[in-house]
C-alpha cells in the first residue's frame, strides 16, 4: 500500500513536470511553424522559455480593482490545468485515479475558464469585462461538449473511473459506434476553441478588447497565465488523444510514451495550421456554430444511451 | 466651360446657403471642403470658400463669400449639406468665423483647455504664440451616453489604431449604439506653418510628411494647386514621373492595407503575406527616390527625380512578380468564407450616405458610386493612360476590400502604360519670375483613401497666403460613427479600418524624428520645456 501511494504521487509528478517542461517547447515549435506559413523566419523554439523566463524575472505590479483576487486568480488557473495534468493519462495509465474521477475532471476543467473569468473580473477594465462576458458565453455552450465526450464514454465502459473511460471508450469495445464517430467530429471540430486560438480567440482578441481579461496583467502574473496557456493547449490534447486515439494498445511502455507524444505534436500542429489560416469569428457568430456542435453531441448521447 | 475646369463664384452672404444647396441638391455636386481665409490684411474682410466637384463634368468650383471682418459670421451650410459638419467647425476653431445656424457647433481642433477668442489662423497672431491660459491638462468634455449604455473607451491609444484618436463608444451588451469621435490630437498647424515660415518648395518637403503613407499625393496635390495658381505647365516627362510615383504609392498602400484589414479581423497570415508581396515596391521606391517612403518628389513646376531608362525593365519585373503574386491572393481572398463572415453586411454606408456625408475613394465606389479624381479631374498624366474604375455595389466592408484587391491591378497597368509611353524631355519647368500674388488654385488628387483636396491663395515672400488640405480621411471619419450604429463591438475595428483612416492626415501631423539612443526617461514638462526652448 504504502508502495502504491508513493508511485501514484511520484506518478502525478512526472506528468506535472513532464507537461511544464513541453508546454514552451509547443508553443515554440506552434509560433515557429506559424512564422514559416507565414513566411517569416520567426523565432527560436526555445523563445517561449526565455519569454516565460523573462516575465517571472519582472517587477511584480500590484493593479486593478482587487489586487489580492488577481494574484489568486492567477494561481488558480496555473494550478488547476497542474491538477489536471495528474489526472490524465500521458502515455502511461493515468497516476492519480479512484473512483468517480471523471467528475472530479470536468469540474476541474471547468474551474480553469472560471479562473480566467476571476481574473478579467479582478482586473475590472472596461475590455476586460468585455473579454470575460465573452469568455461566459463561450465557456456555457463549450464545457458540455467536452462533458459529454467524456460522458458517453463513461456510458460505453458503465464506470467513472478515468483511466477506464478515457481509454478510446468512446467507440466501446466494438468497433466504431455512430456516437464515437459523432462525436469525435465534434471535439475535431470544437478543439481549437478549447485551446482557445485563432479563429476562437474571441474572449482575448487583440485588435478588438487588447487581450480582453488579461489586459491588466504584466510580468510574474502574466506568465502564469501565459503558462497556463500553453499547459491547456497541452492538455486538451492529451485528452483528446487519450479518448480518440488510444490505440496502439500492450506494446511496450516506452515506446507507447514515445507515440503519445507523438500524436501531442500531431495535434499542435494541427491547431496552428487551422490558427494561421483564419480569421477570427465574431461571438454571435462563435455561438451559434458552439450551438450546432452542441446539438450533434447531444444526438450522440441519446444515441450511446441506446448503446449505438 | 472653362479651359483650366475650374469655377470661382463670389456670392453675397446672405445668397450663399440657397446657393450652395442650389449646387449640392439641384445640380447634385459632391461637397470637397470649406476654407476660412483671413483676408484682412489685403482685402479688409474675411473669406469662407466652399469648395464643390462636379465630377461627371470634370469641374471643381468655388463658391466664395467675404465677410465683414467686424462681424465674422457666416449662414452654416450644415442643413442642407451635412458633408461641411467638420469642415465650417475647424473654420470655426482655427480662424474664428462663426458659422451661424451649425447643427452642433462643438469643439473639433482645439483642446477645450484653449482659450476662446484666439484664433490660430488669423493673420494677427503669430505661428508659435501660445496664450498664457491654455490649459493644457483639461480633460474633454463629452455628452452623455445614452441610457442603458456604458462607455468603451477606444482609444486615443489602441493596438489597431496606429494613430492617436479616440471614440467614445457607447455599448450596450455588445452592440455599439453610439459614439463620439474626438480627434485632432496631432495637430501641428502645418498650414500655419506654411503662411508664416516656409517657402514655396518648402512646402512641398512638409506636404510630403502630412501623411507617412500617402505622402506623395499631398505633395503633388500641393504643387498642383500652386501649379495651377500661376498657370504653370509641367513638361510631359515630370507629369509622368508624378503617375508612376503615384500609383507605385497606391500599390505600396493597397497592399499594406489588405493586410492591416486582415489583421484586425485576426487572420495574421494574410497580414505577412501581403507585407512580403509589397517589400520589393518599397525596395523599388527607394532605388528611384532614395527613399522607401516619403520620396521628396515634387518641386513646383516639376520633380525632383528621373526615373533612368535602365531602370524600366527593373520595374517592370517588378510589376511582373507583384501581379503573378496578387492575382492568387485575389482568388483566395475573394472566394474565403471565413473573411466574408466577418466582413458582409458589415459598416455599411450606401449611396445615400455617399452623398450626404460627401464620402470618397474606394468607400465610395464599394457603394457603386463611381468617382475617381483620376478620371474626373483628370491631372499628370492620367489623361493619356487607359484604367478601369473598379466599383462594387454593397457598400459594406466586403465590397471595400474587393474595390482595394482589384484596384491594385488597375495601378499596375497605368504604371506600364506610362513607362511605355513616356518621352524624354526636361524634369520640371523653368520659373523664372516670382510667382503671381492672389491667385487661386485647387487640386484634386486620388490617393489611395480617396480624393485628397488642396486650396492655395498664392501670395507674398514667395509663400502661399492660405493652404489648406482636406485629406480623404477628413469626409470618410465623419461617417464612422454611422457605419457602426448599431453593430456589435466586435465590428467595430474592422468598420473603422475599413476607410483606411489616416488620422495624421486628418489631424495635419508632422512627423518628427526621434534621435535614436536615448535611454533617459522624459516627463511631459521637460519634454515641453526643451521644445519650447528650441522655439524661441
Amino acid at each position: 500500500m504504502e508502495n502504491s501511494v508513493s508511485l501514484t504521487i511520484l506518478g502525478g509528478l512526472a506528468n506535472v513536470l513532464m507537461v511544464l517542461l513541453v508546454a514552451p517547447f509547443c508553443q515554440g515549435v506552434l509560433r515557429k511553424v506559424t512564422a514559416l506559413i507565414q513566411s517569416r523566419q520567426g523565432p527560436p523554439i526555445r523563445q517561449a522559455y526565455y519569454d516565460l523566463l523573462k516575465l517571472l524575472g519582472k517587477e511584480d505590479l500590484e493593479s486593478g480593482d482587487s489586487p489580492v483576487m488577481q494574484r489568486f486568480a492567477v494561481y488558480m488557473s496555473l494550478a488547476t490545468v497542474l491538477a489536471i495534468s495528474t489526472l490524465v493519462p500521458m502515455g502511461f495509465s493515468s497516476p492519480m485515479n479512484g473512483q468517480g474521477d471523471v467528475i472530479l475532471l470536468i469540474y476541474l476543467l471547468t474551474l480553469s475558464g472560471i479562473c480566467t473569468l476571476l481574473a478579467g473580473l479582478a482586473a475590472g477594465s472596461t475590455y476586460s469585462i468585455l473579454g470575460i462576458s465573452r469568455q461566459m458565453m463561450i465557456m456555457i455552450a463549450l464545457e458540455p461538449l467536452f462533458a459529454t465526450a467524456i460522458i458517453i464514454g463513461a456510458i460505453h465502459t458503465r464506470s467513472f473511473r478515468l483511466d477506464t473511460v478515457l481509454h478510446g471508450s468512446v467507440y466501446a469495445n466494438q468497433g466504431f459506434p455512430w456516437s464515437g464517430l459523432i462525436i469525435l467530429i465534434v471535439m475535431l471540430l470544437s478543439f481549437q476553441a478549447f485551446v482557445e486560438r485563432v479563429p476562437f480567440d474571441i474572449s482575448e482578441a487583440e485588435t478588438e478588447l487588447m487581450e480582453g481579461p488579461l489586459v491588466e496583467y504584466s510580468g510574474p502574473k502574466l506568465a502564469m497565465f501565459k503558462y497556463a496557456s500553453m499547459v491547456k493547449l497541452i492538455i486538451y490534447s492529451a485528452l483528446f488523444v487519450d479518448i480518440f486515439a488510444p490505440w496502439p494498445t500492450g506494446i511496450a511502455g516506452p515506446i507507447q510514451w514515445l507515440l503519445f507524444w507523438a500524436k501531442i505534436f500531431v495535434l499542435v500542429l494541427l491547431v496552428t495550421l487551422v490558427a494561421a489560416t483564419h480569421a477570427r469569428y465574431r461571438i454571435d457568430q462563435a455561438i451559434r456554430y458552439f450551438a450546432l456542435l452542441l446539438a450533434a453531441a447531444v444526438a450522440a448521447l441519446v444515441l450511446a444511451g441506446f448503446g449505438l | 466651360m472653362p479651359k483650366d475646369r475650374r469655377l470661382f463664384l463670389y456670392v453675397e452672404p446672405s445668397a450663399l446657403k440657397e446657393i450652395c444647396r442650389y449646387i449640392f441638391i439641384d445640380l447634385d455636386a459632391r461637397y470637397i471642403t470649406c476654407i476660412g481665409v483671413d483676408d484682412r490684411p489685403f482685402s479688409g474682410s474675411f473669406m469662407v470658400v466652399h469648395n464643390f466637384a462636379f465630377d461627371k463634368d470634370h469641374l471643381l468650383c468655388s463658391v466664395l463669400v467675404h465677410i465683414p471682418a467686424d462681424n465674422p459670421k457666416v449662414d452654416s451650410i450644415t442643413d442642407v449639406v451635412p458633408a461641411a459638419n467638420w469642415a465650417e467647425r475647424e473654420m470655426r476653431d482655427l480662424v474664428g468665423i462663426e458659422p451661424v445656424g451649425h447643427r452642433y457647433p462643438k469643439r473639433l481642433v482645439l483642446p477645450d483647455g484653449w482659450p476662446d477668442g484666439v484664433y490660430p489662423l488669423r493673420k494677427d497672431l503669430r505661428w508659435d504664440h501660445v496664450p498664457k491660459d491654455f490649459d493644457e491638462d483639461r480633460e474633454f468634455l463629452f455628452d452623455d451616453p445614452p441610457e442603458g449604455c456604458i462607455v468603451v473607451p477606444f482609444g486615443p491609444f489602441h493596438p489597431t489604431l496606429d494613430e492617436p484618436s479616440h471614440f467614445r463608444l457607447y455599448v450596450e451588451g455588445e452592440m455599439v449604439r453610439g459614439c463620439e469621435y474626438r480627434g485632432f490630437m496631432a495637430h501641428r498647424g502645418i498650414e500655419k506653418l506654411s503662411e508664416s515660415v516656409m517657402s514655396y518648395n518648402d512646402i512641398n518637403i512638409m506636404a510630403e510628411r502630412i501623411c507617412g503613407i500617402c505622402g506623395c499625393v499631398h505633395s503633388v496635390a500641393y504643387s498642383q494647386a500652386v501649379e495651377a495658381a500661376a498657370a504653370i505647365t509641367l513638361p510631359p516627362r515630370a507629369e509622368y514621373i508624378r503617375t508612376i510615383m503615384l500609383e507605385i504609392e497606391r500599390l505600396h498602400s493597397h497592399l499594406l492595407w489588405t493586410g492591416l484589414a486582415c489583421h484586425i479581423i485576426g487572420f495574421d497570415t494574410m497580414f505577412m503575406q501581403s507585407f512580403r508581396i509589397r517589400e520589393p515596391i518599397m525596395y523599388i521606391s527607394e532605388k528611384i527616390t532614395g527613399n522607401r517612403k516619403t520620396y521628396g518628389l515634387c518641386i513646383i513646376g516639376g520633380v525632383r527625380w528621373d526615373i533612368p531608362m535602365e531602370m524600366n525593365a527593373e520595374i517592370r519585373q517588378v510589376l511582373d512578380k507583384l501581379e503573378a503574386e496578387w492575382r492568387p491572393v485575389f482568388e483566395s481572398v475573394s472566394k474565403d468564407r471565413n473573411i466574408q463572415k466577418r466582413t458582409k453586411g458589415v459598416g455599411i454606408a450606401d449611396k445615400h450616405a455617399v452623398k450626404n456625408a460627401g464620402l470618397i475613394g474606394p468607400v465610395a465606389r464599394a457603394a457603386g458610386v463611381d468617382i475617381d479624381c483620376r478620371l474626373d479631374h483628370p491631372y499628370a498624366a492620367y489623361d493619356r493612360v487607359d484604367f478601369n474604375v473598379i466599383t462594387e455595389q454593397d457598400g459594406d466592408v466586403w465590397s471595400r476590400l474587393l474595390v482595394r484587391v482589384r484596384e491594385v491591378f488597375e495601378s499596375i497597368k497605368i504604371i506600364r502604360q506610362c513607362l511605355e509611353k513616356m518621352e524624354t524631355g526636361p524634369l520640371h519647368a523653368d520659373i523664372k519670375d516670382e510667382l503671381p500674388v492672389g491667385r487661386l488654385g485647387l487640386s484634386s488628387v486620388e490617393a489611395p483613401r480617396g480624393e485628397s483636396h488642396h486650396f492655395v491663395i498664392t501670395g507674398e515672400n514667395n509663400r502661399p497666403r492660405r493652404w489648406r488640405v482636406r485629406a480623404p480621411t477628413y469626409q470618410n471619419l465623419q461617417a464612422v460613427p454611422m457605419m457602426i450604429k448599431d453593430q456589435q463591438i466586435a465590428d467595430m475595428t474592422i468598420s473603422l479600418g475599413s476607410i483606411d483612416p489616416c488620422f495624421s492626415c486628418t489631424d495635419r501631423l508632422e512627423t518628427i524624428d526621434l534621435k535614436s539612443g536615448v535611454t533617459r526617461m522624459w516627463s511631459q514638462e521637460e519634454l515641453q520645456e526643451s521644445a519650447m526652448k528650441k522655439k524661441v
